[in-house]
């Protein structure tokens, strides 16, 4: 009788008792504070402590924030250069190190990967380093080919900010999505590439016609996780300019203005502003992308 | 082997994982991190700082029985972000904290009675401190409550840091310069003219970015970001002038000044000659001693120069304040602790010995430690020199925005640099060339001097508090 009770009740709650690890993790570190940020949007505060209602002031002052427009525009200038530089090299790489001509594919692999094991704030202070004005190895090796002065100041001329994050990060990323691509590679039916051999077709349309349409769901994941990730992009500015925007701006990204103003101004509602409008920001550019993909074709 | 996996089926490297996990976790379990039984902790950003106390607190525990205190060294940058985490949580705040004179006013947020500090004036006023410590250096942690008027010091000074000019003595002695003909700017930015060497030697290290350097000559002039009722004023007559002045010094074809940034680099810019000068706080005598110590006997200080003839010849660059939070159970202790580690005249001179650091208090500067002749300083007294110009630094007065306020400026300063650069006059230049493009460098510089405020003004009008 007990035993049977027993049974009923394990069939009754069981599904739930095995969700429930994830969806109360999930409620409290997800849902809460996303309904949370929210109502906070409404709010504007100092610390959690202090709040005053402002209704949707903090979206009207969003939209005038010359600020917030910058921290935009650098950040998309950021993944332009993510999607349409670093992906290239990646997959470049890839193409390199999965020819059976190359020796020592997997050293090479293993090296081109191993700067993303590093760590952003190791790389964030190596490439500090490397950027300093006299001194820095960048600098030391420009200045001797004639190409730039040897105090050219990097991280400090506002022109020059966004192409030396551009280049950290190249150097950080490049292995890592170089890793999909070659997984990628690896998977195309080589009996593909006979038959367009047989058929006359030359490297180029080999590549163009036979590997690119096999490694689209591999490059489409690969460009909206690279975009999300750059829209995200806070650690290697923040630690190389030293926890400033950098000179007129020009290292000032998205996160890391929310940073600044819910964390260092404590103004809370406007930092979840500004949060909201980066996830649907990222969410439209995403579906856009997987559309011009053609991800939901169903061919 | 096959026994392991028959027992654990998921392979060697799991099991390894899975057993360094638990005893990881085990150790951790059985070896907790033990809570402070302190009855003060102290949180200081600043390393000479924290060796300082913790040879000065063992007096005071003995002169208080019972009493513990912990002095803890948190990073400069976390300080400021641990505080704040820790203020709005009432989670893990220190009795008393140390906070650096840039961040201070960003404590100052919101209504004054829900401030992390207790207000220090009446204990202040009751001691007479307010006289005997230099009255500038309070502006910077006081807190002006727009809404009654009423004015809270939140922050008991540790330092003035008056500004000199240190110079390399032995490369002004061969190009026959004397120190005495450097009375104003305008000497030295002749004399700079003549010594620069572009790429190779420059005369002072004014960055082309807002900082140190900027700073000073703006308060210098009795400018700042803010005035002492909380307005922003970094767009005033004042600060176009400083601007007007300062961005010649560091860009276009005649600058004098270059900023080779801190550290090694700027050790080796001393070392190599590539500096000649360079704004010398009290603090900063000290890093050059431990860090550039082959120059010893070929610096010297001498007063900055003036704006205008018989004018300030001293401004002020960087601060700390020492706090007592409002979490603190016993306020009476802990304001015993902060005059015993910045009131006790024996222990400041004691301690200028060390850091070079002249205190806030007025009393200790008769002390023969400040007074003594400094070797790697050419025999100078260079605590006198600095107590002689202390009593004239300008104050430093905040604001909640503060920080907002500072990058809106070093953003101005590059803006501006990198437009004189590019669009500044020549050498070359016709006379009516030159005088079109200097004025249109003016309406530049005030322009963007007016974006930049303008925006701070902006963000400080959404303050509902």
């Amino acid at each position: 009788m007990i035993g049977q009770r027993l049974f009923r009740w394990q069939h009754r709650y069981a599904p739930y008792l095995f969700t429930a690890p994830f969806v109360v993790t999930f409620a409290v570190f997800a849902l809460y504070p996303m309904v949370k940020s929210l109502v906070l949007a409404l709010f504007i505060t100092s610390g959690p402590k202090s709040q005053v209602f402002v209704g949707l002031e903090n979206f009207a002052f969003l939209f005038t924030d010359p600020s917030f427009f910058k921290a935009v525009q650098n950040t998309a200038i950021f993944t332009f250069f993510s999607v349409f530089l670093q992906l290239p090299v990646s997959l470049g790489l890839a193409i390199l190190l999965n020819s059976k001509l190359v020796r020592l594919r997997n050293l090479f692999r293993f090296g081109f990967f191993s700067p993303y094991l590093m760590g952003q704030v190791f790389v964030a202070v190596l490439f500090s380093v490397i950027f300093a004005p006299r001194l820095g190895l960048l600098n030391q090796v420009l200045s001797r080919m004639a190409l730039a002065a040897s105090n050219t100041d990097w991280l400090g001329t506002a022109g020059l900010v966004m192409p030396a994050l551009v280049l950290t990060s190249l150097w950080m990323y490049a292995g890592f999505n170089m890793v999909y691509f070659l997984a990628a590679l690896q998977a195309v039916d080589r009996d593909l590439y006979d038959a367009a051999a047989v058929d006359g077709a030359n490297a180029f349309q080999r590549f163009w016609h036979v590997t690119m349409p096999s490694i689209k769901p591999v490059a489409v994941f690969v460009v909206v996780l690279s975009t999300i990730g750059s829209f995200q992009l806070f650690e290697l500015p923040y630690l190389m300019l030293q926890n400033t925007s950098g000179p007129e701006q020009a290292g000032l990204t998205v996160v890391m203005y929310l940073y600044q103003k819910g964390f260092e101004s404590g103004d809370l509602g406007y930092a979840s502003v500004v949060g909201w409008t980066l996830a649907l920001g990222v969410l439209v550019i995403s579906l856009v992308q997987m559309r011009l993909a053609g991800t939901w074709r169903k061919d | 082997m096959d026994r392991l996996g028959d027992w654990f089926p998921f392979g060697k490297a799991p099991l390894i994982i899975l057993l360094l996990t638990v005893f990881a976790a085990g150790w951790l379990a059985l070896h907790p991190v033990g809570r402070t039984e302190a009855d003060l902790r102290l949180w200081t950003f600043a390393d000479i700082h924290y060796y300082a106390y913790l040879k000065a607190v063992p007096s005071f525990e003995a002169a208080h029985p019972g009493t513990t205190v912990d002095v803890q060294f948190v990073h400069a940058t976390a300080v400021t972000s641990r505080l704040r985490a820790a203020f709005w949580n009432d989670l893990d705040v220190p009795e008393m904290v140390e906070v650096e004179i840039s961040s201070a006013g960003s404590f100052f947020r919101g209504p004054a009675e829900e401030v992390g500090f207790i207000d220090l004036t009446p204990r202040l006023q009751a001691e007479g401190l307010l006289d005997r410590m230099v009255k500038a250096r309070f502006a910077p942690y006081t807190y002006h409550d727009r809404r009654t008027g009423r004015d809270y010091i939140f922050g008991l000074p540790h330092d003035v840091h008056p500004v000199c000019l240190a110079y390399r003595r032995d490369i002004f002695e061969a190009e026959g310069v004397r120190v005495e003909d450097i009375q104003t700017w305008d000497d030295f930015v002749r004399i700079g003219r003549r010594l620069t060497i572009p790429d190779k030697r420059y005369m002072a290290d004014f960055s082309d970015k807002a900082g140190g350097g900027f700073e000073a000559a703006l308060y210098q002039r009795d400018g700042g970001y803010f005035d002492s009722g909380g307005n922003c004023i970094m767009d005033d007559p004042t600060a176009i002038e400083t601007l007007l002045w300062y961005v010649p010094l560091v860009a276009g074809p005649e600058r004098i000044a270059d900023d080779p940034g801190w550290g090694q680099a700027w050790s080796k810019a001393i070392e190599d000659g590539y500096l000649i000068t360079w704004t010398c706080p009290d603090w900063r005598s000290k890093s050059a001693e431990t860090q550039v110590p082959r120059m010893a006997g070929k610096m010297a200080l001498m007063p900055l120069p003036a704006v205008r003839p018989g004018g300030r010849r001293t401004s002020s660059w960087g601060g700390t304040m020492l706090g007592i939070t409002q979490k603190c159970r016993d306020q009476d202790l802990a304001w015993q602790l902060a005059r015993h580690l910045y009131l006790d005249p024996k222990e400041l001179a004691a301690r200028f010995r060390e850091l070079n650091i002249l205190p806030a208090l007025k009393d200790a500067w008769t002390h023969e430690a400040i007074n003594e002749p400094r070797p790697y300083w050419s025999g100078q007294r260079i605590g006198t020199l600095y107590a002689q110009l202390a009593e004239d630094v300008p104050p430093q007065y905040t604001s909640p925005y503060i920080e907002f306020a500072k990058s809106k400026m070093a953003d101005v300063v590059s803006a501006v640099a990198a437009w004189y650069d590019a669009n500044g006059p020549r050498p070359d230049d016709a006379p009516d060339v030159a005088a079109r493009k200097r004025a249109e460098f003016e309406r530049v510089a005030a322009a963007r001097l007016r974006e930049g405020a303008d925006e701070v003004r902006r963000l400080m009008r959404r303050n509902p508090f």
